[in-house]
């Protein structure tokens, strides 16, 4: 057994080397200079041996660590145990801990404006992570078109913002509301469709809206985007360098400093404070009749229809109440911005949007957190080797595929039980 | 004789070509269980369907005679029936929320009541009393159930690790938390074993009994037609070929014939 298994790992190993052969001997040997004018073949060789040399003994310890039948669960669901483990039991904790820390965060000594623009957007998209896992998560409604909400609440902010001159606070709102409302409309014709079908349609629809932005020109003025979105202003005190003759700003009525930083340190809280809310609202409505509806749904819904439960309603309002946080996060991004275009709102966005929410494990609201963390921040950290970030993002996604198959946090706990108040009484 | 509960009249299915229910007509009574039985693909699964809004039927009517109405469950169409006019039902393969607590799966079932408490949500998100008055009362329900099928003890763990024995008494009191008029059963002795079987006649006698819910039972485990049954309805490739009670059925020589053949 033993020594059939290492005959036939080397020769998988040896076939993973001629398929990189295959692969990268003419994308990496074969390269194409230019010299006077000419375009002559320089071959590269050698790299491409250490390359085949690389995939094939890697290969081969993989095959003795990960699938050697002897050690039937490898390494990888040792580590999964110990990390759901340490979550589960310390979950609240850390929980707990990552808030304290994001809350002292803009005056802890080590933060500069990058780090302040990068935690910015990593909250952004968990909070449309955890908008997004209302649909996904809960509802099983794979929605590959998510980011036309976010660009619906951004488009809707900026023109309030922009042609009526309201303020954030109203704007809002109003941008949750249109949103919604466009979950309605994309939830509607999506009713009797599920998993690949009704993943083809979302994403269809996200691309609609795009194409839709693109075109209006009237409206969205197109492919030039909305510029000049109001900034945000603190309960009505704006963040001016210069203010104006008898104008009241955020630095004189505090009797501060002007700095840049105030403003990007309020931007950072008010993502902070919505991102809680939609964490707070999904906590709360999983426990409702509505949430378990949700989740019920996900699992059989023909076994909804026969205890009475609409399927209708159910699924438009997952859709909707989606969409709506997806609006906020997108009124936030357009203020944040302070100028928009179709350009911020292609399918990669929703994609990233998905991965975080399946990467975290459906349904798990601190999955999405840690998922965010790891893929936006392993971006960011792969930021000045442009050519190899796209490399280290797939390959998160290959490790934590193998490592953690249903997500990195997969339990789901119940939403009721019966025994703790059995425990109490 | 006790009121009838359901009377189905000149039921007609039709798939394209195919006519699975041939002008059927019976009846079940209120405290009692009514058996339909038949060799497969009798239609037996297609009658539960059509009562239970998954199909429309091609002709014909299926009356619910509750206190003080008459409803015909040709107009409602799907959920609806569950909803609105209290037709629960299980299914031949069980149709659990596997992932979902054994209690969730009872709170589940409970929806429409939790949701008209819960304000639509509203009330339900700032904790309204009465919202969670009705939540308690809800989880009493579920209780009162779990007891009854012994799977208190079970409550918070997943539907989907429970034994099937278990599984299928958790589809049935899922169903009765619905609080039906009529209970429509689709083969829920199939896999049990004797010991299994024989409790499940015991839940069932008991919702008869204690409840008052109409139950309706498709099955092929004999011992459980035979030992429970008020009165058996024998349906072979759509048609009605035989009703009366469980005695006569067994000695009735078209049952025979339809389950056995004729002899040449």
């Amino acid at each position: 057994m033993k020594k059939n298994f290492l005959v036939s790992s080397i020769k998988d190993s040896l076939f993973t080397g001629l398929i990189a052969l295959a692969l990268f001997g003419p994308i990496v040997g074969l390269r194409t200079v230019a010299k006077n004018e000419v375009l002559v073949v320089n071959p590269k060789w050698f790299i491409v041996l250490i390359i085949v040399i690389v995939c094939a003994l890697g290969r081969f310890l993989t095959n003795l660590y990960f699938y050697n039948r002897d050690q039937k669960y490898g390494i990888q669901s040792t580590i999964g145990k110990s990390i759901t483990n340490f979550l589960d039991t310390k979950g609240t904790q850390i929980a707990l801990s990552a808030i304290i820390f994001s809350i002292i965060f803009p005056f802890l000594p080590f933060t500069d404006r990058y780090l302040m623009d990068i935690a910015i957007m990593m909250l952004t998209y968990i909070m449309l992570g955890w908008g997004l896992n209302i649909v996904i998560g809960l509802a099983g409604l794979l929605d590959l078109g998510y980011v036309a909400f976010y660009a619906v609440g951004a488009y809707s902010y900026a023109l309030f913002a922009i042609h009526f001159g309201w303020s954030f606070w109203i704007c809002l709102p109003i941008a949750g509301i249109f949103a919604a409302m466009f979950g309605v409309l994309l939830g509607f014709p999506v009713l009797r469709l599920r998993g690949d079908y009704l993943a083809i349609v979302t994403l269809a629809f996200g691309e609609m809206i795009r194409i839709l932005l693109l075109n209006w020109y009237q409206l969205t003025k197109g492919p030039d985007g909305l510029t000049g979105i109001p900034r945000p202003s603190f309960f009505g005190l704006p963040f001016k360098s210069f203010p104006e003759e008898g104008e009241q700003t955020f630095h004189t009525f505090f009797g501060l400093e002007y700095s840049p930083m105030q403003r990007i340190i309020f931007l950072y809280y008010l993502i902070l404070v919505l991102a809680l809310i939609t964490n707070l609202f999904t906590i709360k409505i999983r426990r409702l009749p509505i949430g378990r509806a949700w989740e019920a749904l996900r699992e059989d819904e023909i076994a909804c229809k026969s205890l009475g439960v609409n399927p209708r309603n159910t699924k438009l309002t997952a859709f909707a109440i989606g969409a709506m946080f997806g609006g906020f996060a997108g009124s936030f991004f357009a203020t944040r911005q302070a100028f928009i275009s179709p350009e911020s709102f292609t399918f990669i966005e929703s994609a990233i949007i998905v991965a975080i929410v399946v990467l975290g494990g459906m349904g798990s609201q601190t999955g999405v957190v840690l998922a965010t963390v790891f893929l936006i921040g392993l971006i960011e950290v792969f930021r000045d080797f442009e050519s190899y970030r796209m490399i280290a993002f797939g390959g998160a996604m290959v490790l934590i595929m193998i490592f953690r198959p249903r997500g990195i946090l997969a339990t789901r706990k119940p939403t009721i039980t019966l025994q703790k108040k059995e425990a109490t009484k | 004789m006790t009121a009838k509960l359901l009377d189905v009249e000149n039921l007609t299915m039709r798939f394209g070509g195919l006519l699975a229910i041939d002008d059927l007509s019976f009846s079940a009574a209120k405290d009692q269980i009514t058996s339909i039985i038949g060799p497969n693909g009798a239609g037996k699964t297609t009658v539960f369907n059509c009562l239970t809004g998954f199909y429309k039927a091609t002709a014909g009517s299926m009356f619910l005679n509750k206190e003080n109405e008459r409803l015909n469950l040709k107009k409602f169409s799907d959920f609806k029936v569950a909803q609105k006019a209290g037709v629960a039902r299980t299914f031949q393969n069980i149709r659990l929320f596997p992932q979902m607590s054994v209690l969730e799966n009872l709170m589940v079932a409970q929806h429409n009541k939790l949701m008209d408490a819960s304000g639509f949500t509203i009330l339900g998100l700032f904790n309204a009393p009465s919202f969670i008055n009705k939540e308690k009362e809800a989880i009493e329900i579920s209780k009162y159930w779990l007891d009854i099928i012994g799977l208190t003890h079970r409550a918070d763990d997943d539907a989907g690790d429970l034994p099937y024995g278990d599984q299928r008494k958790l589809e049935i009191v899922r169903a009765m938390c619905i609080n039906p008029y009529l209970l429509c059963l689709d083969e829920p002795a199939a896999g049990l074993n004797a010991k299994e079987s024989a409790e499940l006649n015991k839940l069932l006698l008991f919702i008869k009994k204690e409840k008052k819910t109409g139950i309706l039972l498709i099955e092929h485990d004999m011992s459980v037609v035979m030992e429970i049954s008020d009165h058996v309805v024998v349906l072979n490739y759509g048609k009605k070929i035989f009703q009366g009670s469980a005695k006569e059925t067994k000695n009735s020589p078209a049952v025979i014939e339809a389950y056995l053949g004729t002899e040449d």
